[in-house]
């Protein structure tokens, strides 16, 4: 049962990077990692139930309370702000960053089975599927223009990180989840500033425009 | 008479009953949807029985038929409507078998799917109407990326009960008990959405409107009228009470009677109507919440569960 549901939430996971990836609507995106996020707050509460660890409790929460609403909350509220054009433009179109995705995933789960614990079972899983996020979140952070994707694919790479460390290892100490949050949460805050900036100076959240600024 | 010949008998009875039960059953999946859609909308959606007027009304109406159109146009809704119906015959239902496994798996229902698309779209074109041959081009583009989508995807439960057979398929399903496989999640997604694809619903077709610039089945039966729509009306309704069976054949076998017998049946025709409203459900959730997709973008929303598919497969052998 315990299996099933870390299963079932990492698969939960990828698809939700999938969808990401073939979306172009940007408040679509920012639904994804919500719902992506909740997903990985399930993963730390089903171990806090088997395991019976009480302080990963602690994590499933802040994770859901920060990732899963307050986040994703506050990104939408930017992109209200700003005003800017909600849809995402990629370097490459979708088909084909699907296709680079797929061999993304593929290589994941490969070198997930080269891990003595990653070979089979539910790690096996959990590994694979985590590798597979922090590859395809260093695509899109490479592919996608605006800032807003960008820290969304930040923030998918950070949820893939999470996911080994929660679900794989025996778990970080309180303090490091605590400062990990709180960390995130200060990285989104500064980022959503340096986008409300960039799109005050260029007018648009395009990063390609970046570039002018070289002397 | 010797016993094979019973059992063929047997086997072809079964087959009818269960093509036919497949058609009663149709129309009504088509006004629940419409009825659960209205809900949500805050009206009261047609009455239960509004599928069957519709089909009643185009029955007793003269077919008018274009006088350029040839005898490709007159097999087009027929050949549509056979496909259909033969396919409900091997696909199980309430029991773990088909009535017609022994003549074909998976290979042979999605081949029997597709010749009711092609016989379809060449009958769209035969008129020269424009919009005949705008909607069969539309049709096509997006079944050319749907059909393997939709291999791949039966091909990974294929793969784990090691049967191409879909009784065979179900049968394994059931002995192994509920078991997870990210494999399993990644495939039915990518299912789902064929399913919406090829049934028509909203983000990639609107089944109410008639609006020229969307429109891709209802541009290819255009040109059709009385009896002839009847037909194409029922089969797409079979075809989709046929995927949502599918569906639940593969992923949710439970609740399937493990023999045949008159309170046994009774159950799994109740599990099985209840499977198929839930995922009916979920359709017409997408359908309510989402907007239609402009057409370019259609072939991307496929080819987002196209890969899906394929990788529910890779991960099976990762």
């Amino acid at each position: 049962m315990t299996a099933d549901i870390l299963i079932l939430s990492a698969a939960g996971m990828l698809v939700s990077v999938f969808l990401m990836v073939g979306q172009k609507a940007l408040f679509t995106t920012i639904r994804l990692y919500g719902a992506q996020s909740l997903l990985l707050g399930v993963v730390a509460a089903t171990i806090a139930v088997s395991e019976n660890r009480h302080e990963l409790f602690v994590t499933a929460a802040l994770t859901i309370g920060l990732k899963a609403i307050f986040i994703p909350w506050f990104l939408m509220r930017t992109i209200d702000r700003i005003g800017i054009h909600r849809e995402i433009e990629p370097f490459l179109n979708v088909p084909a960053s699907l296709l680079v995705s797929l061999a993304l995933t593929v290589i994941g789960y490969r070198v997930s089975s080269g891990f003595p614990v990653g070979a089979r079972g539910v790690s096996h899983h959990l590994i694979g599927v985590a590798l597979s996020m922090l590859l395809i979140g260093l695509f899109l952070m490479v592919t996608r223009k605006k800032a807003i994707t960008q820290i969304l694919a930040l923030l998918t790479v950070e949820n893939a990180v999470f996911l080994v460390a929660v679900g794989v290892t025996s778990g970080m100490p309180l303090v490091v989840e605590l400062g990990m949050s709180f960390d995130v949460m200060l990285a989104v805050l500064v980022l959503g500033i340096l986008v409300q900036r960039i799109v005050d100076r260029f007018e648009s959240m395009d990063v390609s425009r970046l570039s002018k600024l070289k002397g | 008479m010797n016993i094979p010949v019973i059992q063929t008998i047997a086997t072809v009875m079964w087959a009818i009953l269960q093509a036919a039960g497949m058609l009663a059953v149709a129309p009504l999946l088509k006004t629940a949807i419409k009825k659960m859609k209205a809900r949500l909308q805050g009206r009261q959606g047609p009455p239960w029985l509004q599928g069957y007027y519709d089909l009643a009304k185009l029955v007793s109406k003269e077919p008018v038929r274009s006088e350029t159109a040839s005898w490709v146009y007159v097999a087009g809704p027929r050949v549509y409507f056979a496909a259909a119906v033969t396919a409900t015959t091997l696909v199980p239902v309430l029991v773990p078998a088909a009535p017609l496994e022994a003549v074909g798996g998976i290979l042979l229902l999605v081949g029997v799917l597709a010749l009711g698309r092609f016989a379809l779209a060449t009958a769209a074109l035969d008129t020269g109407s424009p919009f005949g041959g705008m909607g069969a081009s539309r049709d096509m583009t997006i079944a050319a990326l749907a059909e393997p989508a939709l291999m791949l995807g039966l091909f990974t439960s294929a793969l784990a009960a090691g049967s191409l057979n879909l009784g065979v398929l179900v049968r394994t399903l059931l002995e192994q008990g509920p078991s997870f496989q990210p494999s399993d999640l990644l495939a039915f997604s990518g299912l789902f959405v064929i399913v919406i694809a090829e049934t028509g619903r909203i983000p990639v077709d609107n089944p109410a409107t008639h609006l020229e610039l969307t429109m891709i089945h209802e541009a290819m039966v255009l040109e059709y009228a009385g009896p002839d729509l009847a037909l194409v009306e029922w089969a797409s309704a079979v075809k989709e009470l046929l995927y949502l069976t599918l569906l639940v054949d593969l992923f949710i076998p439970a609740g399937i009677a493990p023999h045949v017998a008159p309170v046994a049946l009774v159950v799994a025709f109740a599990a099985w109507a209840g499977k198929v409203l839930l995922l009916a459900a979920a359709v017409t959730l997408v359908e309510s919440t989402n907007a239609k997709l402009r057409l370019f973008r259609v072939p991307e929303l496929v080819s987002i569960s196209l890969g899906l598919a394929f990788l529910a497969l890779a991960i099976r052998f990762l």
